[in-house]
């Protein structure tokens, strides 16, 4: 499927704020994931005519990138961290609760379409070990058993925008660092909520 | 400052040049450091980590990379220390740990860096007892290339190749970290007219040509030096055979002409020498059908019919494939038969079959360049055929000239390839789609900027054999005026320069037809030449061969002129002879045989020699050699003379640049009104290629160019349609080139079918609807 | 022990809004700038810095003068903020990020005037979503004040910023292949020399690439002084810097502290201790330091002092691991870590992290051999040749070399724990 007008208005906007046009190639492709939750051959060919590369130059790229997914991915996007300070305060056990619920094992989608899992490597939120990422939203100070509730709830209810604050109130723990900023904003699809890209989204 | 850098290697003093890195100064001193990523062509990218060296730095000795580090005065270096040879086993055995150990089976091996250097550098053992990456086994990337990504060791150096090389980047590194391959994107191949080289970079079997996969041992090869002839370019090649067949061609590094390179084209067509549809005897015609004779048959036919015919006009056509050694005779044997008492005549009756030619710039008057010039003008400026499909080497070593930072300039609509390389291209705002000046070139600023007062080589030669010459002349004028010009005549078909020193006298086939008289009685002689296909005079031409009293054809493949042969005798061909070639720099180069005689085949000069022997002729050659000793004798100077002897001496492997008079006479073709603009791709339909079964297919898609603008004005909508000129009509693919100008469309002339249609004819293109309007003519 | 709040103050004071313009400017943001515009001189800016001894806040702790005025000149120069904080245990830059935008916006626009650069890129991890919308927020906030863009506060500089997301790859924290990464290709290293960034950075051009925390801390130095920010902290480490603590400890977080004194008051004080347990190990300085014994706390945090016991203060995280603390499943958490993030261009390091995580996956789970220590060890040889601290590398950029601190570590000072997991040797009579 080609790109909509307005997503290929978007990628020559972002293209005009860099000297060089392949500098765009990264926001780009988080174009092309916000449209199909991965990075679709069709949308390498798109980038490579809006950059003015190859085909495979794209791909190149894109595939050196862990965020960049080479597959379809589920609604939401669970990303257990697994590095030292995590690892060290239990995260294998909330991996292995995320995989149960789940039922999936590493990078897998389920049949819905609704998960992702995966385990990766530091989120920077080692404060609040361990931790885990809902379309790149954090969720700090995580145990086992809040980790199936997050599953659950996020089943339950399909909440259209993933918001840190809602889910770090409901379902978090131990946090890096106080976070009195309010913030009523996320993402709807597995990309970070960034302006720029509008793929930043508000909660009703 | 000197330029000169005195450093010292495991305690010796060595000498080496400014910037150079330490790698290629060892080499040069006979130091070998194992590498796998770096070549010398290519950009520096340390990343095999195969050539670790010791250096001493204010900080104490560091290991470093010998491909990345230039030398400097005082540097000192150790190649051999413990500390480096631990480096060397430890890269090796990572190396090895992924590797497949399929060696027996791998194309690569007894031939390949891994495994000698394994030997050399490598650990005894290994101590990796988990299991080795997987992939897929060979995967064809293209027609031509298969990959083998378990053997890969990702030296970066074909995707190297193609990105800073030939531009092309279509194959890529994916993934990442111990995940990392080579590979294509999947709905493009590694479409690329130079993708052999990077198979012959490979530093193991992960890249592997189909043409020479599982066909010999590299311990089994007999190998040969010797010079491509696929177009002017003169590329070095080395010719490997086994068991009398031609199984390989490599790029052999000449640092003048092609710096290891080679067009696929050049590598890969080459089977034809072996095909079953080479002409092996010879035929002769009796009452419409061809029949075997024997050679004494045939020499007594000739004989007896130029005695018969009494006074007949002898013409000879002319190819492009032969050598110096074979055009000398053909040139000495047309005046022969010329100036004979009974045929008394003086006239040049030699025609040369390429329609690009025209009469050049040669002469005192102007400056005859060279490859290397290229690099040390300022600005380059080419108005010529396209240069990347018939002349693909020349299309490298512009673009290497160009990242090097010498200014490019483009005249005309035929070179779009080089266009995105170019800093300015004079296209349809100068030049009209009839290959015509509409402005005066001294008016144009950006070119005044560029080209005025400054270092100049121009590659120039038709667009089209229909531009007239009189333009190439005003761009001629005009730089000669404004710059310090070089020139390199632009005639892009093998060994033309060779025919044009060697022939006393040379025209183009336009004068063929005007000269022939049908009045009188007529033999021609066709060489090596196939003027009846993709001549803008072919149809003439046909009309000429039929109404002709005697036709004899020299040849390797029946074609469409040797059908209307009375008499077709059987050639060698490429590796079968051996003799000198000409490239467009005037350099004298060396082709050596390596390949018996075919069947009955024998050398052009041969038949010659022996059919003026038995005219009573006063010529008499034993060998080759013989011709080539005469044959020097004419040429300008007397040093360093292109005999075999000297060619042979590794001093002068590269060619020996040699002027000679150049005697070239032919008219432009009058009615010039471009229609359809018909242009040589790469591949197409010469019986070599289509005889060669890797590259058969290559040239087989129909297909014509024209930008959006055009595309639009014809109502198109998708990607194919069907061309239309008088009864010919053609299924054609559309490929959209935004270069071109406004209403010009392109066509390959040499496509199987296409020969029909007339440049200069109107003709149509519609939208393809249903599959009825397939029909192909 | 307390800490010294410099960086931090604002976000502390001002915790419902920290990161708007608003509350930025209210505490004294921008006048830093404004100053410096209106009286200032390139030349006096970095004579500041250069007084103030402040030292890279990234890891390599390379001095911030000298680094600067090893700028090339060129028509075209580029900063570029470096916010790929990836190194397991740290997370200082994201509070950075995420709540005082401006005072890392109002450092770029003084580092940009004292070398000339018109254009600015702050690049952002791409996990870090949410600080990077408010860093985004923040750029579109002072393009609307006329804080950036074409001649700010009235003079002639002319300032863009792009907020750039990476993707998931840790090596692009190492500079060269950040800029690689910035230019849409592969994140990885490139070769030194001749690509060091002051002479051939982002697009071939001179480039400053600087850390958050440390061009945070520009705004600071410039509304007091140099010399007021190098009477912080101690000689060789002046200042303040964020160390992000956690592990086995009650008080997880980030702490702003002067450097100078001991890792075992810093976890005893402001990390308010380990939960009734002895520390067996720790991290002074993010994933890639080697690991320091429990015995080692009294070592002081400072940059030299962490480096005479062979690690390093690197990114400033320090993670405490307990005696409970199975230090070889520790390990392969870290060189697991190593060998997803190699970027895969040279040899040692490709082939060499994934060996070592698949040797450890086997000793771990019981698989090992008895030659699979020496094996551990050699291996890491072949990609840091004499295994010492700062490494020597067969390999391109330093991230191999990392892969090998823990096994080194546990080696030299846990190497019990391994040899248990190994089956006995048996001698037969």
């Amino acid at each position: 499927m080609r790109w909509e007008t307005q997503r290929l208005e978007k990628a020559k906007q972002i293209i005009k704020m860099y000297p060089q046009k392949r500098s765009a190639l990264g926001p780009l492709l988080y174009l092309a994931q916000d449209k199909d939750g991965y990075i679709s051959n069709e949308s390498i060919v798109e980038i490579s005519s809006l950059v003015g590369i190859t085909e495979v130059q794209v791909q190149s790229v894109a595939s050196f990138y862990s965020m960049y997914k080479q597959e379809p991915t589920g609604k939401y996007l669970l990303s257990v961290c697994k590095s030292i300070s995590c690892e060290i305060s239990n995260s294998s056990e909330v991996i292995e609760s995320v995989k149960e619920f789940t039922g999936l094992s590493n990078n897998e989608t389920d049949d819905q379409n609704l998960f992702t899992y995966e385990s990766v490597e530091c989120i920077g939120a080692c404060g609040g070990a361990p931790a885990v990422q809902v379309n790149y939203e954090t969720i700090e100070g995580l145990t086992p058993d809040k980790a199936i509730d997050l599953c659950s709830w996020l089943k339950e209810t399909e909440p259209k925008v993933i918001v840190a604050d809602e889910l770090q109130e409901k379902f978090g723990g131990v946090k890096s660092f106080d976070w009195a900023i309010e913030d009523n904003t996320g993402t709807s699809s597995p990309v970070p909520g960034f302006q720029t890209y509008d793929t930043l989204k508000e909660k009703k | 400052m000197s330029d000169k850098v005195t450093f010292t290697v495991d305690g010796k003093q060595l000498e080496g040049k400014q910037g150079q890195l330490l790698i290629e100064a060892c080499e040069e001193s006979g130091i070998h450091i194992p590498r796998f990523c770096w070549h010398k062509r290519l950009d520096p990218v340390g990343m095999c980590r195969m050539c670790l060296v010791e250096i001493d730095t204010p900080r104490g000795k560091a290991l470093v990379p010998s491909c990345t580090t230039q030398i400097t005065d005082e540097l000192s270096v150790e190649t051999e220390s413990e500390v480096v040879k631990k480096a060397q086993e430890g890269v090796l055995e990572f190396l090895l740990i992924n590797h497949p150990l399929d060696c027996p089976i791998c194309d690569k091996a007894g031939e390949c860096p891994l495994q000698d250097q394994t030997m050399a550098y490598g650990p005894g053992e290994s101590r990796f007892i988990e299991e080795k990456r997987h992939f897929e086994k060979p995967i064809p990337i293209s027609d031509i290339v298969l990959l083998d990504r378990e053997r890969c060791i990702l030296c970066a150096r074909c995707t190297r190749f193609s990105e800073e090389i030939s531009g092309d980047p279509l194959i890529e590194f994916i993934q990442r970290g111990n995940k990392t391959q080579v590979n294509t994107f999947p709905d493009e191949p590694f479409k690329s007219y130079f993708s052999g080289n990077t198979v012959q970079i490979c530093p193991v079997g992960a890249l592997t040509a189909t043409s020479y996969r599982f066909k010999a041992r590299p311990w089994d090869l007999k190998k040969v030096s010797s010079t491509c002839n696929c177009c002017s370019l003169g590329c070095s090649v080395e010719l490997n055979v086994s068991q009398n067949k031609m199984l390989r061609i490599l790029g052999e590094d000449n640092e003048y002409t092609n710096q290891g390179w080679l067009s696929d084209k050049g590598r890969y067509n080459f089977e034809y020498l072996h095909s079953t549809n080479r002409l092996l005897s010879i035929h002769s015609k009796e009452n419409e059908n061809f029949e075997n004779i024997n050679i004494s048959e045939a020499n007594e036919k000739i004989t007896k019919k130029i005695q018969e015919l009494g006074n007949p006009d002898i013409k000879f056509i002319i190819g492009a494939n032969s050598t110096n050694e074979e055009y000398f005779v053909i040139n000495k044997f047309a005046n022969l038969l010329n100036r004979n008492e009974f045929l008394g005549k003086d006239n040049s009756n030699v025609y040369f079959a390429d329609d690009h030619i025209s009469n050049g710039y040669f002469g005192d008057q102007y400056e005859n360049a060279t490859f290397e010039d290229l690099d040390s003008s300022d600005a380059i400026v080419v108005w010529a055929e396209d240069i990347k499909d018939n002349l693909p080497v020349l299309y490298l070593r512009i673009k290497k000239a160009v990242k090097n930072g010498v200014k490019l300039v483009i005249f005309g609509h035929t070179n779009t390839a080089l266009e995105s390389l170019a800093d300015l291209y004079i296209g349809s705002e100068v030049i009209s789609n009839n290959f015509e000046i509409q402005k005066e070139l001294s008016n144009i600023k950006e070119l005044k900027n560029i080209i005025n007062g400054k270092k100049v080589t121009t590659i120039i030669g038709k667009s089209t054999p229909l531009q007239q010459k009189k333009s190439l002349d005003t761009l001629i004028d005009y730089l000669q005026k404004v710059s310090d010009l070089k020139i390199l005549n632009c005639f892009s078909k093998a060994n033309t320069f060779g025919a044009l020193q060697q022939i006393d006298q040379l025209k183009g086939l336009n004068e063929f037809c005007t000269e022939y008289e049908n009045s009188k009685k007529n033999i021609v002689f066709t060489i090596g030449a196939n003027p009846v296909n993709a001549s803008f005079f072919g149809s003439q031409i046909k009309d000429i061969l039929q109404e002709a009293d005697y036709v004899i054809s020299l040849d390797i493949f029946k074609n469409e002129t040797t059908e209307l042969a009375n008499l077709i005798l059987p050639t060698t061909a490429f590796g079968e002879k051996e003799g000198t070639i000409t490239n467009m720099e005037m350099r004298v180069m060396k082709q050596n045989k390596i390949l018996p005689d075919p069947g009955s085949t024998l050398s052009e000069w041969e038949y010659l020699v022996m059919i003026a022997k038995s005219l009573g002729e006063d010529i008499n050659y034993e060998n080759v050699s013989e011709i080539n000793n005469e044959l020097v004798s004419q040429y300008k100077t007397t040093v360093n003379l292109p005999t075999f002897d000297n060619l042979n001496k590794p001093s002068n492997l590269f060619g020996i640049l040699h002027e000679k008079e150049i005697n070239l006479n032919t008219n432009d073709v009058e009615k010039n009104n471009i229609s359809l603009l018909m242009v040589k791709r790469l591949y197409g339909d010469s019986s070599t290629q289509i005889n060669s079964q890797s590259i058969s297919m290559l040239g087989s898609e129909r297909f014509i160019e024209l930008n959006s603008i055009t595309l639009n004005k014809y109502g198109i909508q998708s990607n194919v349609a069907t061309l239309t000129q008088g009864s010919a009509s053609f299924f054609v693919n559309i490929k959209i080139n935004n270069f071109l100008p406004d209403n010009l469309v392109i066509a390959p002339i040499n496509r199987r079918g296409f020969e029909k249609l007339d440049p200069t004819k109107e003709f149509d293109i519609k939208e393809t609807k249903n599959m009825k309007e397939l029909s192909v003519n | 022990m307390k800490e010294t709040i410099l960086l931090t103050k604002h976000m502390r004071e001002n915790p419902e809004d920290s990161h708007s313009l608003k509350s930025y400017e209210k505490n004294g943001g921008y006048k830093a700038v404004k100053k410096v515009l209106k009286s200032g001189s390139p030349e006096e800016v970095l004579e500041e810095i250069k007084d103030s001894n402040i030292r890279g806040r990234g890891g390599a702790g390379f001095p911030t003068g000298v680094k600067w005025g090893f700028l090339a000149e060129d028509e075209e120069r580029y900063l570029v903020i470096n916010g790929d904080e990836s190194e397991p245990g740290t997370f200082k830059d994201r509070i950075l990020l995420e709540r005082d935008p401006h005072q890392l916006i109002e450092g770029m626009m003084i580092t940009c005037f004292a070398a000339n650069i018109s254009k600015a890129f702050i690049y952002i991890r791409g996990e870090y979503a949410k600080p990077a919308r408010r860093v985004q927020s923040a750029v579109e906030q002072a393009y609307e004040k006329g804080y950036l863009g074409k001649n700010i506060f009235g003079s002639s500089m002319n300032l863009d910023i792009v907020v750039h997301l990476g993707a998931g790859a840790y090596i692009c924290g190492e500079e060269t292949a950040l800029l690689n990464s910035l230019e849409g290709r592969r994140g990885e290293p490139r070769l030194k020399p001749p690509f060091f960034p002051a002479v051939k950075g982002l697009y071939n051009k001179p480039t400053l690439v600087n850390n958050v925390e440390t061009i945070s801390s520009v705004p600071w130095i410039m509304s007091n002084s140099g010399k007021d920010y190098s009477n912080l902290g101690v000689e060789g480490s002046t200042g303040t810097r964020i160390f992000s603590l956690s592990g086995h400890i009650n008080n997880p977080g980030n702490y702003e502290i002067e450097m100078g004194s001991s890792f075992g008051e810093f976890v005893e004080t402001l990390g308010n201790g380990v939960k009734n347990k002895a520390i067996k190990a720790f991290i002074p300085g993010g994933a890639s330091a080697p690991w320091l014994r429990g015995d080692q706390l009294d070592v002081k945090m400072t940059i030299d002092d962490v480096a005479n016991e062979g690690s390093m203060l690197g990114s400033g995280a320090v993670v405490m691991m307990d005696e409970d603390t199975n230090l070889v499943l520790a390990a392969k958490s870290l060189v697991s870590f190593f060998a997803h993030e190699s970027c895969g261009q040279c040899t040692p390091c490709r082939e060499g992290t994934t060996w070592l995580e698949n040797i450890l996956e086997r000793v771990a789970s019981g698989r090992g051999r008895i030659s699979d220590i020496d094996l551990l060890l050699d291996v890491c040889d072949n990609i840091s040749p004499g295994l010492t601290w700062p490494p020597k590398m067969t390999t391109i950029c330093p991230l191999g070399p990392s892969a090998t601190a823990s096994i080194v570590s546990l080696m030299k000072d846990f190497r019990s724990e391994v040899e248990i997991l190994l089956p006995k040797k048996v001698v037969i009579s």
